[in-house]
């Protein structure tokens, strides 16, 4: 049980990041508990927060959670959304300051402001390039091999930094493995000719590419293999944004 | 075919769930009779409505079943529409012959426009000098008029969505899961398939039941399809503009009523959500994360919008529990039963929302809506509520049951 308890501490912490916000949202609720005379506010946005907060760190709730829902150890941390956190710390701040209006809405948005972490400075985000959100690169390779109308969809190898992308522009672009083998370390015959080696082997590349139908290999300039793909009988079609995109005659049709 | 698009956009993304929202907002109280809460409740009506078309579409139509779906719910949301603006234009109607007078001249430009506003938009008027000394007038009735300063501090809270708007359009966060979420999308609109190709590689797959019954990706799809705009356009650069706005709205409902009279604080309220909602990206579990970053799946929607609408509902119906008679009775009409328990049916709504989301927002709704009507039953000591917080959960009871079958 204890164990568990401390399992929980840590998916807290990790939720909380730097955890100062965390701490701005605990003293809200303290604050309100003591503070708020309406006993209808406080049961919802004080006493109903804290039992979850509590709840959230028994070990029963923990087991009974994973047991329901599927992927429970991994997703337990859901659990925090149903703390009211922004309505606790905008209530709690409208309430201390209520007479000092002006001072209050300062030093609150600076501590929210010192204690968060702004979202547009997460390492994830950057600026678009397109409506789309996917690099321009992909769209631009996708436009290249994507199949006319009423031609057959065609599939193509990528290199893992696309994969993500390239299904969002068009789905008539297949591919011979995706995010889940990525993520999950799944195995895949072509993958492992294609991504794992550190020099392509380029006879087991094309076996493999050719048993799951690829058409198009795109590969990153400069990518050691051992023999060129235009002398294994491939055409170079293109060079976009340092991909070679490759086409295999053999599965033109 | 962009300005063609755009006002498709603005037609299925705004007119619509605005004349939709008409058929519920004549069954709330007068002071929740108002343009955002006309809003919430469009959007959450084709929620629960498309949860109703999508799902048998999925799993009783085996080939192109998505443009099933989309024909069906086009003729519905558009036949809702009709009936909502049919019964807002009666009651207006109704209103004018009853001897309605306007505490203005209609002889402007626009007057006769903003008398059918304040009509079809009665929570939205303000306390009027004239009708603050007049002893016939409740002020609680009423909105606040808010002073310069106040003004201020809205127009400094608009400010900072609209840069979060700005963001949300030009700066693009990167999501694993949206080579899943975004491209069910897309093959909804490219392939007319529901959930039977896998996203990742494009070969088929069995319905997944954790997947697919989470229908707002098919939602999203929807849109998509009626406006002729690319599905990952729809999701990654057009929903951010409607859903965070969506989401400001039920927190300012939920501001008004903590703040309770000091309505003067409420920009302020808003100004700290809105700063929140920028600054919690603390790490990448937060409810605000998912909300900035991924705006578009389902699981940010539980976490942002269907949480805190079930905590505002709540907060409606602790309010209402110690109303003075008079007061419910005049909000009421004389206390009409629908109207009466209309936090009820949207609470039911909001947990037929839950559904399309994730399979997630069943449990999380259904288990804060137990909490809370528990709290309100301690609060109140009224038994009825056991019955009424039952009949609202039943949406997620046979979401249970399906997925439980499937």
């Amino acid at each position: 049980m204890y164990g568990i308890f401390r399992e929980s501490l840590v998916i807290f912490k990790n939720y909380g990041g730097n955890g100062y916000l965390l701490y701005l949202f605990v003293a809200a609720l303290i604050y309100l508990l003591i503070a708020e005379k309406d006993m209808r506010k406080k049961l919802l946005v004080a006493i109903v927060p804290a039992i979850i907060l509590v709840g959230f760190f028994v070990p029963f709730t923990r087991i009974a959670y994973v047991a329901v829902i599927p992927d429970g150890g991994d997703t337990y941390y859901r659990l925090l959304w149903l703390l009211p956190m922004g309505v606790c710390i905008a209530y709690a701040g409208c309430k201390l300051f209520a007479e000092h209006k002006r001072i209050g809405v300062i030093v609150i948005s600076v501590l929210i402001i010192f204690c968060g972490s702004l979202v547009y400075k997460n390492q994830y985000v950057s600026r678009a390039e397109n409506l789309y959100h996917i690099p321009q690169v992909v769209i631009d390779i996708c436009d290249k091999i994507k199949p006319e109308e009423g031609e057959p969809r065609v599939r193509g190898v990528f290199p893992d930094e696309l994969i993500h992308f390239v299904r969002q522009y068009d789905t008539d672009i297949l591919m011979p493995y995706g995010r889940d083998t990525l993520h999950h370390e799944y195995y895949n015959a072509v993958r492992e000719a294609y991504h794992k080696p550190e020099v392509i082997n380029a006879k087991e590349l094309l076996a493999a590419t050719r048993e799951t139908k690829c058409r198009y290999i795109i590969m990153i300039e400069g990518r050691a293999i051992d023999t060129d793909l235009e002398d294994m009988g491939l055409i170079l079609l293109d060079n976009i944004g340092g991909y070679n995109i490759y086409e295999d005659p053999k599965m033109a049709n | 075919m962009v300005i063609l698009s755009v006002c498709a956009l603005i037609f299925w993304l705004f007119i619509i769930p605005m004349c939709m929202g008409q058929l519920v907002l004549n069954f709330l109280p007068i002071t929740k009779r108002t343009a955002g809460i006309n809003f919430l409740c469009g959007y959450l009506l084709s929620f629960a409505v498309f949860e109703v078309v999508a799902i048998p579409c999925m799993f009783k139509i085996q080939y192109g079943a998505f443009a099933h779906c989309v024909r069906i719910f086009y003729v519905l949301e558009i036949i809702l529409s009709l009936i909502g603006v049919i019964l807002t234009v009666r009651r207006v109607r109704k209103a004018i012959r009853n001897g309605y007078v306007p505490k203005y001249k209609e002889d402007f430009r626009g007057g006769r426009l903003k008398t059918f506003f304040c009509l079809t938009f009665q929570g939205e008027e303000k306390a009027e000098p004239a009708a603050l000394i007049s002893p016939r007038t409740d002020v609680r009735m009423m909105r606040y008029q808010y002073s310069i300063e106040s003004i201020v501090f809205f127009c400094v809270f608009l400010a900072i969505v609209a840069f979060q708007l700005f963001m949300a359009v030009f700066m693009a966060p990167f999501d694993g899961d949206d080579a899943y979420y975004v491209v069910e999308t897309l093959l909804a609109q490219q392939a007319d398939v529901m959930n039977t190709i896998l996203p990742y590689t494009g070969s088929s797959t069995p319905l997944q039941a954790r997947h697919a019954m989470a229908v707002f990706t098919m939602w999203e799809a929807f849109i998509a399809k009626v406006s002729g705009v690319h599905a990952t356009i729809v999701c990654h650069s057009v929903l951010p503009l409607v859903i965070l706005p969506l989401v400001y709205i039920v927190y300012l409902e939920i501001g008004r009523i903590l703040l309770g009279v000091k309505q003067e604080l409420l920009p302020i309220f808003m100004i700290i959500i809105a700063l929140f909602l920028m600054f919690g990206n603390t790490s990448i579990y937060t409810a605000e994360t998912f909300l900035m970053m991924r705006t578009w799946q389902g699981k940010a929607m539980v976490a942002n919008f269907i949480i805190p609408m079930i905590l505002w509902i709540f907060l409606w119906l602790f309010e209402d529990c110690r109303k003075p008679g008079y007061l419910w009775k005049e909000e009421t009409y004389g206390g009409t039963r629908v109207i009466r328990n209309s936090s009820w049916i949207l609470l039911f709504m909001v947990n037929m929302a839950a559904g399309i989301m994730s399979s997630m927002g069943i449990m999380f709704g259904s288990g804060l809506v137990a909490l809370f009507s528990f709290m309100l039953l301690v609060y109140t000591r009224d038994i009825k509520i056991i019955p009424k917080a039952a009949l609202s959960v039943i949406p997620s009871i046979v979401y249970l049951l399906v997925y439980k079958t499937i």
